[in-house]
């Protein structure tokens, strides 16, 4: 338990959004029961989304359950234009029921309600499913509360990879050992985490499956294994691998199969990443004489150079929609997070920190989640893909780094 | 001490004084026949002495080689810590096949690149930074090792690559390997046979000065030359 608790990360909101929902949790009838309330759970997330302007209940008592037992004059007097109300209520069987409508005070209409049966364990897990459902119903995308996050934690003696909820909390290591855990990449159905371990004193890339613990190595051969990379298919990977000289990006199946090598330059090529439709690869590359990030179709053919601006940018990472690409740029000895868009190919600056590293976009596209180094020590932070909205991530391991967000997955 | 051995210890007291009181008052019915005990006891007591002096002698003894015993535990004890404590610095450890060093060489070998002030001293190659090409002045430091391969068939080494830890972590591992290629090959060409030296990298990832400043990224910005079996268990 102490492991788990040291591990978890703790999200502190530096800047809001332009443009912010106002929305009112009202405290869930019976959830006082519970170890953890239902509504702040679900309050926290739309918070630290940075979309949402969260509103006190007031005075009201008792508070509204049911809409019968809504009194609009009395939310619409308040300024609060949405409402989530609900209750819980626990049965025979040991299970809880779990009901929530989201309902517009204006138009004193429910624009959406469900309920649910779940093990008291799954409260949070449902208390994410809510706040994901208000999400897209308010801002018309998917919301990620329910996904996960893995990361890199360093101990005083030892490297742990770890798995958790999107809000930092629920983590728990999957690999531990003294020798450094680098690059780690979930599969697009999220139940297996590529990565590259040095506990054998040498880079080798692991597949690790995440539903029975088991692991296989992927590439050992001679020289360095690197940078999986998963292809949106699920059954092919890219990699980096330094076996017929200079480190170059091949291609293999997703048993280590069909070893297949990409490109074929004089010089470094690492850090590949598919687009979403999985047709192409961007990539970095020192071929021009300082490292740049290049695209290439996925069969190595057509390659092109993407940035031009300055001597240093790197790890290269597809938008969800593909319509854009988060990298790492380097300007007056600062490494910052930069979004490239394919159709202008104009760059946003996104971070104006010293140190950032190892940017990943959430799945729906609006968060990036990437490294830092403040004050000596590694942290993560997120940034909103606009550069409006800003977290910091701390974590009581000595560093954390090397971040990967999740892919959405379940029954949506 | 604990309260059941005092337990045992007071009663044992008690027994002996219950003894000793007997004893003296045997001594008193006995006054007439004082001459002949006296001569007895005289004769037990210095049987007995002699019997206390061998004893004394034995025990002395055996107290020296128990010590002495306990001196060699400790320094079994000792090196085994020492060797348990370099293997978890060193977890994967295989022992070194006679085959590939013999031990002649290994003692020849071991003695020149022990000697701090010989050429071969130094292991180390740094680097500019996102450089991998080998500063002039340290072309004489892999001369000095390429010559001592050559002159040594049967030794090898590990060229380990680093880097500082600024920037990606991807392309660090990628450049490490660089470093420790450009390396091998600055070997090669001088006429070491590859099979001699294998590389690896070890990218951003295992810095070898902790700071987070130019002087510690410069430390980290450097290729080492190990010795397999000399260095390095394995």
């Amino acid at each position: 338990m102490t492991t788990r608790a040291a591990a978890q990360l703790t999200i502190e909101i530096v800047g809001g959004g332009a443009n912010q929902i106002p929305i009112t949790l009202v405290p869930f009838g019976m959830e006082d029961k519970q170890p953890q309330r239902l509504s702040e759970i679900i309050a926290a997330d739309l918070n630290r989304s940075g979309r949402f302007k969260l509103q006190e209940p007031g005075s009201v008592r008792p508070f509204p359950t049911e809409p019968a037992e809504v009194n609009y004059r009395y939310w619409k007097n308040r300024g609060s234009q949405t409402l989530v109300i609900g209750r819980l209520a626990e049965r025979n069987d040991g299970r809880l029921d779990v009901r929530f409508r989201l309902l517009d005070s204006a138009k004193e209409s429910q624009l959406l309600g469900f309920s649910y049966t779940i093990a008291p364990a799954q409260l949070r897990a449902i208390a994410h499913k809510i706040a994901d459902i208000i999400y897209e119903k308010l801002t018309g995308e998917p919301g990620v509360f329910s996904t996960r996050i893995a990361y890199v934690a360093r101990n005083p003696d030892r490297f742990e990879l770890q798995v958790s909820d999107a809000d930092g909390l629920n983590s728990q290591f999957i690999l531990a050992h003294r020798e450094p855990i680098i690059s780690p990449a979930w599969s697009p159905d999220g139940t297996r985490i590529a990565y590259v371990s040095f506990e054998q004193r040498k880079s080798i890339v692991f597949l690790h499956n995440l539903i029975d613990g088991g692991r296989r190595i992927l590439a050992n051969y001679e020289g360095m294994n690197s940078a999986p990379a998963w292809a949106p298919d699920g059954e092919r990977l890219a990699l980096a691998l330094s076996k017929d000289g200079l480190t170059q990006i091949y291609q293999m199946r997703a048993d280590g199969s069909n070893l297949v090598r990409l490109t074929f330059s004089s010089a470094i090529d690492t850090e590949p990443n598919f687009s979403p439709d999985g047709r192409s690869i961007l990539f970095m590359s020192d071929r021009g004489g300082n490292p740049q990030i290049y695209r290439m179709s996925a069969n190595g053919a057509s390659v092109e150079r993407m940035t031009f601006d300055g001597t240093y940018n790197v790890t290269p990472r597809y938008s969800p929609d593909g319509k854009s690409f988060a990298y790492v740029q380097r300007a007056q000895g600062r490494y910052t997070l930069s979004v490239m868009d394919f159709a202008t190919r104009q760059a946003l600056a996104l971070t104006d920190n010293q140190f950032d590293s190892s940017p990943t976009f959430s799945p729906n596209g609006r968060m990036l989640l990437y490294a830092s180094i403040v004050k000596g020590r590694g942290i993560l932070a997120a940034v909103s893909s606009d550069g409006r909205i800003k977290q910091k991530i701390t974590s009581a391991a000595l560093d954390v780094r090397e971040p990967a967000w999740g892919p959405l997955v379940g029954n949506r | 001490m604990n309260q059941l051995s005092w337990a045992r210890l007071l009663a044992a007291l008690c027994v002996a004084l219950l003894i000793a009181g007997c004893g003296s008052k045997g001594g008193t019915e006995q006054k007439g026949g004082a001459t002949v005990e006296s001569r007895d006891i005289g004769e037990q007591q210095r049987a007995t002495d002699e019997q206390r002096a061998a004893d004394a002698k034995r025990a002395e003894e055996e107290r020296r080689r128990q010590e002495a015993e306990a001196r060699r535990l400790a320094e079994e004890k000792r090196k085994a810590d020492e060797a348990a404590l370099r293997a978890a610095e060193q977890p994967v450890v295989k022992p070194l096949p006679s085959a590939t060093v013999g031990e002649k060489a290994l003692s020849d070998a071991a003695t020149q690149l022990k000697d701090a002030s010989g050429p071969l001293s130094k292991r180390s190659v740094y680097y500019d930074f996102d450089m991998y090409n080998i500063r002039e002045e340290f072309q004489p430091i892999v001369e000095a090792h390429a010559k001592f391969l050559l002159e040594h068939k049967d030794v090898k080494v590990r060229v380990e690559g680093n880097c500082d830890e600024r920037g990606s972590r991807e392309y660090n591992l990628a450049l490490g390997q660089r470093r420790a290629d450009s390396i091998k090959r600055a070997m090669t060409l001088l006429g070491v046979p590859a099979k001699q030296i294998e590389t690896v990298s070890f990218g951003a990832e295992k810095p070898k000065a902790p700071g987070h400043d130019e002087e510690a990224w410069a430390e980290n910005r450097r290729s080492d030359i190990v010795y397999i079996g000399i260095d390095s268990p394995q």
